[in-house]
């Protein structure tokens, strides 16, 4: 953590106080955030057992009725609120760092305040067995105003970190004309740019179908125009995840590997690719419904395959600074840069485990993004076996390595064990794998995403999924290291915010990239803007790229809602648990 | 001034090999997914008919036709070698018994949901449907093999969506030569 707050003279320091109160923010974000993934994520070793065959819900009887309704409490909790609460959280307070200004704090408390009263509702709906609809919640299914309403607060709530980025940056532009904005603003920014953009559909969804149906105002909804306005926001939540892990990689774990980023403006590319290509390509996630034609499924293959394109520039560039550190610290030869690595930095250790899973589970995205191998694996349980892959290890995990600093940062206080921390972060890559490994095969038989298998009459288990034992006996494996991992993180996680030993707090880690200085405004003095590269400069208009990519976004859906429009089917709600 | 002049000799090597390497990884990375595009694309050309366009639309929620003509999971006669099962989903179930198709015959599965959504798989098949209320999806399929295989529900449907499986049996083409082995 070499890092200092040096800095230029334009930028103020804020005063303590209000250092302090942005650090309490971010703690509140933080830890409500971690304790969703508390509730969410200890009940998921319970799904991973019912694919193994061992049904604990009936155990669970007065607190759980079924396991649909765990399955519900799981998608929502980790999905919406543990991500939701984390990012909101970092988005705002590292640029607000980066850039040594105060954030608005009245819109970031209402950030807050507004998805925690969301959480309360959905808690609520959930918990009294009203709502089992899984966290896609699919009309027909109906369940109570509460979940609604709640998932329309937190959607709400989390659409208002861009609004106070839009100020920070423009004052800071003011203070620095001419230059371009620092490599973590403007990550952050281009997340929440293409956040708000393609919370459109999700909110028109709850706020024109589902609000008014569950109160009863409108009795009826068309579940085909519902399921694609829910994955027109459905595919870009992936991203709105995967974009803040990657602010950590490309902004901070340079530093904290002691080396430096390997490219800035191939991080700022990155980024804007990720904003034009994942918001018109939701519609892939709908391959097998009837209604779409074969020429725009062809569209959506190719746009899909285009999303890979930002991922393998951040393999590259994170490999390269990953060997550039690893060589700096001594590591020779082919892997030994690897090796070299500071592994027992668990913050690192997360962070860079978390990549590794990120190979398969990325290369399995490769899968369903093409029509016909999707036709194998749809609604099998090779999906989720590929979001725990890409969303369960590398966000999950490069959040709890960013919490390995962020608890020390912001409370003073170290961390009670660096070697549970090391454990937990070496157990959640190990159990990730095995559980991933095993619904990925799982699904090649066949075996149904969302199932409660273990429910099923011995003999017809047996019958259907008998051929997927091996592999569904992994999936059970999985949960239960995974559960080993949650104990050893969360001990370690309150344990060092309680009883941590105080020490002097540790700066944020930014890091510092190779090349031209086009970033990090508090570690360089004012640079002559003909030092930036021409990527950067040319990636710096955010409003053109957002536009790009509505544009594109509307392009691409105008089509679909039109003939959907024009073929009407009305449903009634259904409540089926 | 700028971070190129702070940079030490063999850490401006390594930018600048960094440099020259990552344009020649990002020239392999559009290659690759060129040719993977060109690949995916040029099968949606050949199996378009895949999954196609919806078959349309039913007049009532969970009816198939407005006269109800074709029986609910039997296979009907529609050309030479080509059959036609209609499903209506049901909360739990696909079809009132198994249903019987013949080996290496055209099977086109017209399918729709008369509550919530189901999911249309066939076990150890590219066979993958959304059934949805109020649209009828279409699928075709050939079978190969005789046997028995399951059609299981795929799209989450209610407390009993683990139990939505029926079977569908594909009687061997020649009965005597099956018989005979």
């Amino acid at each position: 953590m070499s890092a200092h707050l040096s800095t230029p003279a334009a930028v103020a320091v804020p005063r303590p106080d209000v250092l302090a109160a942005e650090r309490r923010m971010m703690l509140a974000f933080l830890v409500v955030g971690f304790s969703a993934l508390l509730l969410g994520a200890g009940i998921g070793p319970l799904q991973a057992l019912n694919y193994s065959g061992h049904n604990l819900y009936p155990a669970l009887r007065p607190f759980f009725q079924s396991y649909y309704q765990g399955l519900t409490i799981h998608g929502v909790m980790n999905g919406y609120v543990f991500t939701f609460f984390v990012i909101c959280g970092l988005l705002v307070y590292l640029p607000a760092r980066e850039l040594g200004i105060t954030p608005n704090m009245t819109l970031w408390r209402g950030s807050f305040v507004i998805m925690l009263i969301g959480t309360g509702l959905v808690l609520a709906a959930m918990f009294d067995n009203s709502s089992n609809v899984l966290w896609t919640f699919y009309p027909p299914l109906k369940g109570s105003p509460l979940f609604y309403f709640g998932l329309t607060a937190l959607g709400l709530g989390s659409t208002l970190p861009l609004p106070i980025l839009l100020q920070m940056r423009s004052a800071w532009k003011k203070q620095r004309p001419g230059e371009v904005t620092p490599l973590v603003t403007y990550m952050a920014l281009i997340t929440m740019l293409m956040w708000d953009v393609s919370t459109i559909g999700i909110m028109t969804e709850l706020v024109i179908q589902m609000d008014p149906w569950s109160l009863g105002l409108i009795h009826t909804v068309d579940p085909a125009i519902s399921r694609t306005l829910y994955w027109l926001t459905g595919h870009p939540i992936v991203y709105f995840w995967l974009m803040p892990a990657y602010v950590s990689w490309y902004g901070l774990l340079a530093n904290q590997l002691g080396g430096r980023l390997a490219s800035d403006a191939m991080g700022r590319l990155t980024f804007v690719l990720m904003l034009i290509f994942s918001l018109p390509v939701g519609s892939h996630h709908q391959f097998a419904d009837p209604g779409f034609s074969p020429i725009w499924r062809g569209i959506l293959v190719v746009l899909t395959m285009s999303v890979a394109f930002p991922s393998l520039i951040t393999a590259f560039t994170m490999g390269l600074t990953l060997e550039f550190a690893g060589r700096k610290r001594g590591g020779k030869g082919i892997l030994g840069w690897f090796k070299a690595l500071p592994w027992g930095n668990p913050s690192v250790a997360a962070q860079v485990l978390s990549m590794l899973t990120f190979v398969i589970g990325g290369a399995s995205g490769m899968v369903n993004g093409s029509w016909q191998l999707d036709a194998v694996v749809h609604n099998t349980t090779f999906i989720p076996g590929h979001f725990h892959m890409t969303v369960g290890s590398v966000v999950a995990m490069t959040f709890m390595g960013m919490a390995f600093w962020l608890i020390p940062h912001l409370t003073g206080r170290a961390l009670i064990s660096r070697r549970l921390a090391l454990a937990a972060a070496w157990l959640w890559f190990i159990g990730m794998s095995t559980f991933g490994i095993g619904m990925q095969t799982a699904g090649l038989y066949g075996v149904p995403r969302r199932a409660w298998v273990s429910a099923l009459p011995h003999e017809a288990f047996h019958t259907l999924y008998g051929a997927a034992h091996i592999p569904m006996a992994l999936i059970g494996i999985g949960g239960v290291i995974l559960w080993l991992a949650m104990i050893c993180f969360y001990i370690v996680f309150f344990g060092s915010l309680l009883f941590g030993r105080k020490i002097e707090a540790p700066a944020i880690p930014f890091a510092r990239a190779f090349g031209r200085s086009e970033s990090y405004s508090l570690e360089r003095p004012a640079v002559p803007s003909e030092h930036t590269s021409s990527l950067a400069r040319a990636m710096e208009p955010v409003w053109f790229w957002t536009g790009v990519a509505t544009l594109i976004c509307a392009l691409s859906y105008v089509p679909i809602f039109w003939s959907f429009l024009r073929h009407m089917t009305l449903s009634p709600g259904w409540v089926a648990w | 001034m700028s971070d190129l002049s702070s940079m030490t000799p063999s850490e401006r090597r390594f930018y600048e090999a960094g440099e020259r390497q990552e344009r020649i990884w990002v020239f392999i990375v559009l290659i690759l997914l060129t040719v993977l595009t060109i690949i995916a694309m040029l099968y949606v050309v050949i199996d378009y008919n895949l999954v196609t366009k919806s078959g349309g639309q039913t007049p009532v929620i969970g009816q198939m036709t407005t006269d109800q003509a074709q029986p609910e999971g039997v296979a009907v006669e529609t050309g030479p070698n080509a059959y036609t099962v209609s499903l209506v989903a049901r909360m739990w179930r696909w079809a009132p018994g198994p249903i019987h198709v013949k080996q290496g015959a055209k099977i086109t599965f017209r399918v729709t949901s008369a509550d919530v959504l189901h999911g249309f798989e066939v076990q150890g098949t590219d066979i993958n449907l959304t059934a949805v209320p109020g649209e009828i999806g279409l699928v075709s399929h050939v079978f190969r093999k005789p046997g028995t295989y399951y059609i299981i529900c795929n799209e989450y449907c209610g407390l009993m969506h683990h139990a939505m499986a029926s079977p569908i049996i594909v009687d061997p083409a020649r009965p005597e030569a099956e018989a005979a082995q």
